[in-house]
């Protein structure tokens, strides 16, 4: 209640009950790309040792950690958002009247044991504050902002990130700024909010962190309370609900919900500047009621220069897991856009060497960018020389691909989609020469390949005309930006490619 | 653009001899040396798949003494100061500005900020 809002207003170190937050075990939720699910509980298996539970909720798991483990969750890489599990219902009886269903969610709230989950969040708070801290510095120009709005179904979601920022700008609040923002950090890369950066860069923190106090003058953590006091907590109520059997909408749930929660904890209401985002997530009679932990859309951690169709960090790294690169593999995205694939995979798997290529201009300059961005991020604190990545990035026809036969392990690409890039015509021609000329640089027997497409029908069309160098292994169903897509693991077969080029 | 990623690299300009397009000549105007994080598995690793001699003349041609010897003596796996010299040449050693020219048809592929165009035109 009113302690928990007094001590989250508090300046400075974080508050006592942070700390003894760090003694619980959290429950964690996380949202996964869909289809994904089994490769983040493999992540989550092999960095914090915990087992998870794959939801029915498609693209959710859930696993438990001391809460002092919230800076290793945030550093998962399959992970688009994280919350911490209030209660969850399995088997929710829902009353079939509207106006009885809602009330009984109103009631659950004061029945909800909210302390221990609002440690964890005031935990996660002081984790993310340093970061905010050194926000205040990189307020982005104009000029980057256009970046951000570089077309496609993007721009949406950009132009809502461009708002939060204006709303930033003015207020200089311990709200964590959208993903947009993040991508103007002059670090270089967009973590997933503040914990990842500050876990690398612990003396920059320090001096940004006093220049903060300072420039905004309040001495006050997060400069909202310019009057150093207590201030109420601000809060809104997201609520998804899927199934056909509800008598309500999630408009209507979220709104009664958080009526009771306005109720309970006297926060206020505030939909676009809240400190608490309480998740209201009913799938059938699965009900899940928790606080989030992350901001939208951060999923663009890698990638400071946007094109039409960026591909998440994290489907990359699934479409990496996937293939399952050994060191010193030889890795090639030969239509790599923007270059999330192959910069994910230096990032993560640096014992292997990465190429991309793709054959417009704006594409490897964009990438090339990206790389650069990387690079700045590896500028080890020593030297003021920034570490060099294994990675290449050049431009090259995917149909003569300049690369020597049998020369790479492992192809990872994002085909085009017929929809948002090249035509449904292009793609019938376009599938089978790929498929031939990335079995001809793949080595034969270990080689592999995971290719992202939307277009289903036109590759199975084409893999079954090159089924004398590609074996079918496992296919991903996958949500891209609301496109039904799927994710299609190939194994290379011992046939050997002519030198000659790919007419075998 | 790296060692390793040429010695992937091979000419397809259309109609030249099997093998005639590798391997490409480095005409170098501006290079780089950026150190690269060593892991003596991985450069061990990568001996058997690379072009040795190749190699050693794309390093020669970017005006480097070369620090290689003319085979990978057996043992290799084993000698560090021969893999950190080979993980140099490979990963560290940059060509930022330049081209490279298939062997057969003399066709010149331009490098630009560290990225080689090896697009073919509409007429090849």
């Amino acid at each position: 209640g009113m302690a928990e809002a007094e001590a989250a207003g508090d300046a400075g170190p974080a508050p006592a009950a942070a700390q003894e937050g760090a003694e619980l075990a959290a429950v964690i939720g996380a949202t996964v790309p869909t289809g994904f699910e089994q490769t983040a509980a493999e992540e989550v298996q092999e960095k914090l040792g915990s087992a998870s539970r794959i939801s029915r909720d498609r693209g959710k798991i859930y696993f438990e950690v001391p809460a002092r483990s919230l800076p290793q969750v945030h550093r998962l890489r399959s992970v688009d958002n994280l919350f911490v599990v209030v209660q969850e219902f399995k088997d929710y009886q829902f009353k079939e009247n509207k106006e009885d269903a809602l009330k009984d969610l109103e009631d659950l709230v004061k029945k909800l044991p909210w302390t221990d989950p609002l440690k964890v969040w005031e935990l996660n708070n002081s984790l993310k504050k340093k970061k905010t801290k050194r926000k205040k510095h990189n307020l982005q120009s104009p000029a980057s902002r256009e970046k951000l709005s570089d077309g496609g179904e993007e721009a949406a979601a950009d132009q809502n990130t461009t708002t939060d920022q204006e709303d930033c700008a003015q207020n200089p609040v311990a709200v964590e700024p959208a993903g947009g923002q993040d991508t103007e950090d002059p670090q270089g890369v967009t973590s997933r909010n503040g914990v990842e950066e500050e876990e690398d860069n612990e003396q920059s923190d320090v001096q940004v962190e006093v220049q903060g106090s300072s420039e905004c003058g309040t001495g006050a953590g997060d400069g909202q309370a310019s009057e150093g006091e207590a201030r109420v907590l601000r809060f809104r109520v997201t609520c998804n609900r899927a199934g056909d059997k509800h008598s309500f909408t999630s408009n209507e749930a979220a709104r009664d919900f958080g009526g009771a929660v306005q109720e309970h904890f006297q926060w206020k209401a505030d939909m676009t500047n809240f400190d608490v985002e309480v998740l209201l997530n009913i799938h059938n009679k699965e009900v899940v009621v928790g606080i989030a932990l992350t901001e939208e859309s951060l999923h663009r951690r890698n990638i400071t220069h946007f094109g039409p169709t960026t591909l998440r960090s994290t489907l990359a790294y699934g479409m990496l897991r996937l293939c399952d690169p050994q060191p010193t593999d030889i890795i090639v995205d030969p239509m790599c856009g923007t270059g999330a694939i192959p910069i994910e995979g230096a990032a993560e798997w640096p014992y292997c060497f990465h190429i991309a290529g793709d054959n417009s201009p704006q594409a490897v300059k964009r990438a090339a960018n990206n790389v650069s961005s990387l690079l700045r991020k590896n500028e080890s604190k020593d030297s003021s020389a920034a570490l060099g990545v294994p990675l290449d990035v050049l431009q090259w026809d995917i149909c003569h691909l300049p690369l020597r036969t049998g020369s790479v392990d492992i192809v990872v690409t994002d085909m085009p989609f017929g929809k948002r890039i090249g035509s449904k015509k292009k793609n019938w021609d376009l599938y089978p020469a790929c498929l031939m000329e990335m079995g001809r640089i793949c080595t034969p027997g270990t080689g592999r390949a995971v290719l992202l497409t939307q277009d289903k029908k036109c590759f199975a069309k084409a893999l079954s005309r090159v089924g004398h160098i590609w074996r079918r292994a496992q296919t991903v169903w996958v949500n891209v930006g609301g496109l039904h897509a799927a994710v299609y693991l190939l194994r290379r077969t011992c046939e050997r490619a002519g030198e000659a080029g790919p007419l075998w | 653009m790296k060692l390793l990623t040429h010695n992937l690299l091979s000419s397809h300009v259309p109609g030249l001899r099997p093998g005639g397009g590798f391997p490409l000549r480095i005409e170098a105007a501006e290079v780089r040396v950026r150190p690269v994080p060593f892991n003596a598995a991985f450069v061990s690793r990568l001996v058997p798949r690379l072009r040795w001699d190749a190699l050693r003349e794309a390093a020669e041609s970017l005006g480097r003494p070369s620090e290689l010897p003319p085979e990978p003596s057996p043992g290799y796996e084993a000698d560090e100061e021969f893999l950190r010299r080979l993980h140099h040449v490979l990963l560290e050693v940059e060509v930022l500005e330049g081209s490279l020219q298939c062997p057969d048809s003399g066709r010149r592929f331009p490098i630009s900020r560290g990225v080689p165009n090896l697009l073919l035109s509409e007429d090849e």
